[in-house]
């Protein structure tokens, strides 16, 4: 009886990042899956995309991922921007709103990219700033993911888990663990992912992303690509694991962005991350307290 | 050492224009490779997906020209034209114009126009759709003021009137198959309009005084007007047909009488 309460909160907890291909489908057909997430800025249109939206939130809980707030811009974030996501977290009402700890936004230009940000006192003050503006328009706390990198600068005087601690002290924001993009950043940068995830705070946790990345090969170094465009490898399967067994049963969702699939693989993608968390639970509950 | 803001700034100027900064590269961490080839990692990420997100908002364009030539074209945009906001599905409106005036396009005189057309069913899509008026909301305008009536027509209505014949251009290039279809460029232009309706994204071909008549409706000129516009066009145009077929179409979606013209405001302004 444990067992079977155990993996039906298990199913619940793991989502889809809906993408356009597969909303018809998944509207006609209904499958098991415990949440979408949706891309904010895709909805900013209104129109017919709300209409869509609407017809998912009645049937699937919804979580709202940002990818153009740039929550690491020192000219602040756009109160234009900001307003119209207020106006779709009215609308969906999701469980989550999540965004990401960078930049994409400078002299007013939109560059379309999850940008690198120094981890220094001075950008730990004005992303801190951009969070409380962006929660207190919102009325809510939001999570902060941690980013794919390709590159670290020499002025960083925190470590990643140690920034995103210090936003969490200061703005009472959660975080947003994207094991994939740890994995990726700490293969780019030479780190060590696990220790990365040990660093993170369970109680500051609130979702989990996995997803694909592409390796290429640039002057003879192997470089890892961020691009969402396979299925999660099995050394992030792994390090799943570790978070599972770390911060619990949270909020775990499976991103798939380029040469998306049909939408039976993807649920395939979900059914692993299902048994996977069920496994790690398992393990969790052996190991001594 | 650069402020935050002076980093943003000369990486945004670096992916955007190249341009060198000793001072952002002295502040990355080489790791074992090259700095510039770490740069290169986002600027390659910026340029392929704002490339991706134009493709997809103009997809014939990006058939007609074969992928390459479009990435090329794309980027010289990007440089001159980047975006200044996050929602993607708004970018792009310059880039038919840009097209129009890019040398190397040159030779496809009609390629600007395809991507105007692209253009407004990209926002025909977005648009909502209002409740529809009947003719009888014409019933609440005085008589002698039927001339000064404007319409507010459906947000995803728009017109479009080109030289060249763009609605078959752009529908022998829906698949990267070869159309086995011949289009002559002097086979005569066309005036078309394009919506939304009933979830579909749909254009037609209209006469000349009928797009005459509806384009000017459509820009907020008053009826008289706007049938004046139609006559100068054909001769024989019928206001009388004219004015319920737009209603017909379920295209009205507001009528009131120009602004100079409100009395006591019993009509409202679209």
């Amino acid at each position: 009886m444990a067992h079977h309460d155990r993996s039906t909160s298990t199913a619940a907890a793991i989502g889809l990042g809906l993408r356009a291909p597969h909303v018809a489908e998944v509207l006609s057909t209904r499958p098991r899956i415990g949440w979408f997430e949706i891309h904010a800025e895709n909805y900013f249109t209104g129109g017919p995309a709300w209409a869509e939206l609407d017809a998912v939130r009645r049937d699937y809980p919804v979580s709202l991922h940002g990818v153009g707030l740039s929550l690491g811009s020192a000219d602040g974030v756009s109160d234009v921007h900001l307003a119209r996501l207020a106006d779709l977290a009215r609308r969906a009402e999701p469980f989550l709103i999540s965004e990401h700890l960078s930049w994409s936004t400078a002299d007013g230009v939109y560059l379309n990219d999850l940008l690198p940000l120094p981890y220094t006192e001075e950008a730990l003050a004005i992303v801190a700033a951009n969070i409380d503006r962006a929660q207190d328009v919102l009325g809510r706390r939001i999570l902060i993911e941690n980013p794919s990198r390709y590159l670290r600068y020499r002025h960083s005087t925190l470590s990643e888990p140690e920034f995103l601690t210090e936003l969490v002290r200061r703005t009472g924001c959660g975080i947003l663990c994207d094991v994939n993009n740890i994995y990726v950043s700490a293969k780019n940068l030479g780190f060590d992912a696990a220790r990365t995830i040990a660093a993170l705070d369970p109680a500051a946790v609130g979702e989990i992303h996995l997803a694909g990345h592409s390796s290429c090969e640039r002057g003879g170094r192997t470089v890892l690509i961020d691009d969402h465009g396979s299925e999660v490898s099995l050394l992030v399967w792994a390090l799943y694991h570790l978070a599972i067994e770390r911060f619990g049963l949270v909020p775990s969702l499976i991103e798939w962005d380029t040469d998306i699939p049909d939408f039976t693989t993807l649920l395939a993608e979900a059914r692993r991350a299902e048994r996977a968390a069920q496994e790690s639970l398992v393990v969790g509950d052996a190991q001594p307290a | 050492m650069l402020s935050l803001r002076e980093l943003e700034s000369a990486f945004g100027a670096w992916i955007l224009h190249g341009t060198e900064s000793p001072a952002l590269a002295e502040l990355v961490a080489p790791n074992g490779w090259p700095v510039e080839e770490r740069l290169d990692i986002y600027r390659n990420n910026v340029f392929a997906s704002l490339t991706k997100a134009l493709a997809s908002t103009f997809p014939a364009v990006s058939r007609l020209v074969d992928e390459r030539f479009f990435a090329y074209a794309a980027h010289e945009f990007i440089r001159s034209r980047p975006p200044r906001e996050s929602c993607l599905a708004a970018y792009g409106a310059e880039f038919p114009d840009f097209l129009g005036g890019f040398p190397p396009c040159r030779e496809l005189a009609y390629l600007a126009d395809v991507a105007r057309l692209e253009w407004l069913m990209q926002q025909a899509a977005q648009a909502g759709e209002l409740p529809a008026l009947a003719p009888a909301a014409l019933a609440a305008v005085p008589e002698d003021e039927a001339q000064h009536i404007v319409f507010g027509l459906q947000p995803s209505i728009a017109y479009l009137r080109s030289s060249f014949p763009v609605d078959r251009i752009w529908a022998a290039n829906q698949s990267c198959e070869a159309s086995e279809e011949t289009i002559t460029l002097d086979a005569g232009g066309a005036s078309l309009e394009v919506r939304r309706a009933g979830g579909q994204i749909t254009y037609r071909r209209l006469d000349q005084a009928s797009f005459a008549f509806r384009a000017a409706l459509g820009a907020g000129v008053p009826l008289g007007a706007a049938a004046d516009a139609a006559l100068a066009e054909d001769a024989d145009f019928d206001l009388a047909c004219a004015l319920p077929a737009l209603f017909l179409d379920r295209a009205v979606v507001s009528i009131g009488l120009e602004r100079d013209l409100l009395s006591g405001g019993q009509h409202e302004c679209p």
